[in-house]
């Protein structure tokens, strides 16, 4: 297939530092990609190289099918949302989202027009006379978004756009940027490192460590067949045993763990291998926990309550602890600190993984 | 009771760079004043008393004659012209010479900036009319200068420098020169790069990113640099001396000649008040259209 943001082989090196490490990625038209990582993990770099901002050590960036890799940022079809936002202070709102247009020698009438209507989009009609000193960080947000959309670029690239936003407000602009990218059909490319936010807004996600891609694939792919122990814990959580002597009938195993101190069960994909080390990840919300039964056996030493769900820590007779999450459907609430319960889960509920 | 100490500490200190200016600036004006507004005598001081005591009844003798002197004859409204144009033109060198050297000085890495700006402000430890007789001895007709074009060849006989307009452009530039330089560098050493990206991005040259936005944004840096430099050039009386000629007259020269070769303190001090007063209304313009664009 052809992508339409297509990174091949990119490598950055600053000096010793090698920041990203011979990426590859294809992002289709009209995608919402996220690169998802701690900080340092090179994604801005990544996301700078396709803007133009930095000159890769090796590899290629092709837009539409087109090399873009030595062109300069100021001739390439993308536009960017820099995380301080990078408002112009001498201008007014109006000015700064005209800018790129003034630039371009568009005729007024058009300027004009197009901005009226990315503000109107955005909700900055009132504010189009204002200094960006004068308005909210929401609303410097949204003048962000307006001065690069108005320029139609064939690629949107938002460097931590949310990052300086309080939570609420947060949320609500991811809701309100998914709703804009199918609106306008345009492909965005998202850095960040908060994986709810990766989650919520993307089409895929690739996930990002030391300047490499672990995975690359859609929120639901990431989530519930990470790769590896990292990207488990870093999506969410994970609770990861190390696993032992196997049985195996179809796709379904059975594995004898001495961290979790009994048989847990996982599914995996045939090509997996049970030779040399392997691990059993289970998410909490997977598991169930029982007064009775079987399972692994523990006693709650932890509880906290968080509203959506109750959040139970169980430390098993291993030694190993065990995360569970029951989703908080108005009952009683049966389970307290101190109490022995058993541990189980369905053999679909957890992933073997390799590394 | 809590929030009345810090107030009154707040004061004070407030009040130590007032007091400042009332001791050494404002008592010292108000005397210039008084005695512009005299008449001159024979003696000491050499001018009439402002106030006399006839019995118990005080009368006060003001005097606008020195002014009506003083705006009526053509050399003070020259040597005032003269003035304002020196220091225009020489504004207009520095910001040529001062804003490249600031710009580059501030795109160099954060160690050898503070070396470059080391080395701006070196001069400065060494006398300014030391500096200035320096110049005299590069720009004389045998000086080293001419000696060394001669000798190179490049001209046949020595170039006529000192003693002109010319000497005094580059005494003064020398001079003022780190004055324009420091807030033009402050300002653009401060700047975010962040936002030259975003003019990139929205399709700007290198040039045309400097042109539409580090350029505007340092224009405060310029304005407190050409304030700092054209207003004590106005009155700028050691460099105009030494190196300029005759015909370049300047203001601060003027008020010399008035004070110690005429003796007349009066209508010196009235050129005096009214150069504050071509002073002061630039800077009030100024500081009006600084405070509007603030807001």
């Amino acid at each position: 297939m052809q992508s339409y943001v297509s990174i091949e082989n990119l490598s950055k090196s600053f000096g010793f530092f090698t920041a990203v490490d011979d990426v590859s990625i294809g992002i289709g038209r009209g995608e919402f990609f996220s690169l998802l990582g701690p900080s340092g993990c090179g994604k801005s770099t990544l996301l700078r190289m396709v803007a133009g901002f930095e000159t890769p050590t090796s590899g290629a960036v092709r837009l539409d099918g087109e090399e873009v890799t030595d062109v300069p940022a100021h001739r390439r079809p993308t536009n960017m949302m820099f995380q301080s936002y990078a408002l112009f202070p001498h201008l007014t709102v109006g000015k700064n989202i005209a800018f790129g247009l003034e630039q371009d020698r568009l005729a007024r009438a058009e300027i004009r027009q197009r901005v009226s209507e990315v503000a109107e989009k955005l909700q900055l009609t009132a504010l189009l006379d204002r200094k960006p000193q004068q308005l909210s960080g929401g609303q410097r947000q949204r003048v962000a978004l307006a001065r690069a959309l108005v320029k139609r670029p064939k690629v949107l690239l938002l460097d931590e756009p949310l990052g300086a936003l309080d939570k609420n407000l947060r949320t609500e602009t991811q809701h309100e940027l998914v709703r804009l990218q199918r609106e306008l059909g345009l492909t965005f490319i998202i850095v960040t490192h908060d994986q709810h936010e990766a989650m919520t807004v993307s089409s895929r996600i690739a996930i990002m460590r030391q300047g490499k891609v672990l995975q690359i694939g859609s929120p639901a792919e990431v989530y519930e067949t990470p790769v590896s122990r990292y990207v488990a814990k870093f999506l969410g959580e994970a609770n990861v045993f190390e696993g032992g002597a196997t049985t195996r009938s179809g796709s379904e195993l059975a594995v004898e763990s001495a961290e979790a101190g009994g048989p847990v069960f996982a599914t995996a994909a045939d090509h997996v291998s049970t030779n040399g080390r392997f691990w059993v990840s289970v998410r909490p919300e997977r598991v169930e926990l029982a007064r009775q039964g079987s399972g692994l056996e523990g006693v709650i030493e932890q509880f906290s309550y968080a509203g959506s769900g109750r959040h139970y820590r169980v430390r098993l007779k291993s030694g190993a602890t065990l995360d569970a999450l029951r989703v908080n459907l108005g009952a009683e609430d049966d389970l307290s600190v101190g109490d022995t319960v058993f541990a189980s889960w369905m053999p679909q509920a957890a992933r073997l993984l390799a590394d | 009771m809590m929030q009345s100490k810090p107030d009154l500490g707040r004061r004070a200190l407030v009040f130590v760079p007032y007091g400042w200016l009332a001791v050494f600036f404002l008592m010292p004006f108000l005397l210039v004043l008084a005695i512009s507004l005299s008449s001159v005598r024979l003696g000491m001081p050499p001018y009439e008393p402002l106030y006399a005591w006839q019995g118990s009844l005080l009368s006060i003798r003001l005097n606008l004659e020195n002014f009506i002197f003083v705006l009526g004859e053509n050399t003070y409204l020259l040597a005032y012209l003269t003035s304002l144009k020196v220091a225009a033109i020489s504004t207009a060198l520095m910001l040529a010479i001062a804003y490249p050297l600031a710009y580059g000085i501030a795109s160099c890495s954060p160690r050898s900036r503070s070396f470059l700006i080391f080395l701006v402000i070196v001069p400065f430890w060494s006398s300014m009319l030391i500096r200035v007789y320096a110049w005299m001895s590069i720009l004389r007709n045998d000086g080293l200068l001419n000696s060394l074009l001669l000798n190179l060849g490049v001209i046949s006989e020595p170039l006529r420098i000192m003693n002109t307009e010319t000497a005094i452009y580059i005494g003064i530039v020398y001079t003022y020169l780190p004055f324009m330089v420091l807030p033009i560098y402050a300002n653009l050493s401060a700047s975010d790069r962040t936002l030259i990206e975003a003019a990139r991005d929205l399709g700007c040259s290198r040039l045309s990113a400097f042109w539409r936005v580090t350029f505007p944004l340092s224009l405060r840096g310029v304005a407190a640099g050409s304030a700092l430099v054209f207003i004590p050039v106005i009155g700028e009386f050691v460099v105009p001396d030494l190196l300029g000629g005759a015909d370049t007259q300047m203001i601060g020269r003027t008020i010399w000649i008035e004070f110690f070769n005429n003796r007349d303190w009066p209508v010196a001090s009235a050129v005096t008040v009214l150069l504050l007063v071509i002073l002061v209304i630039p800077i009030v313009l100024f500081q009006t259209r600084l405070s509007r664009t603030s807001k």
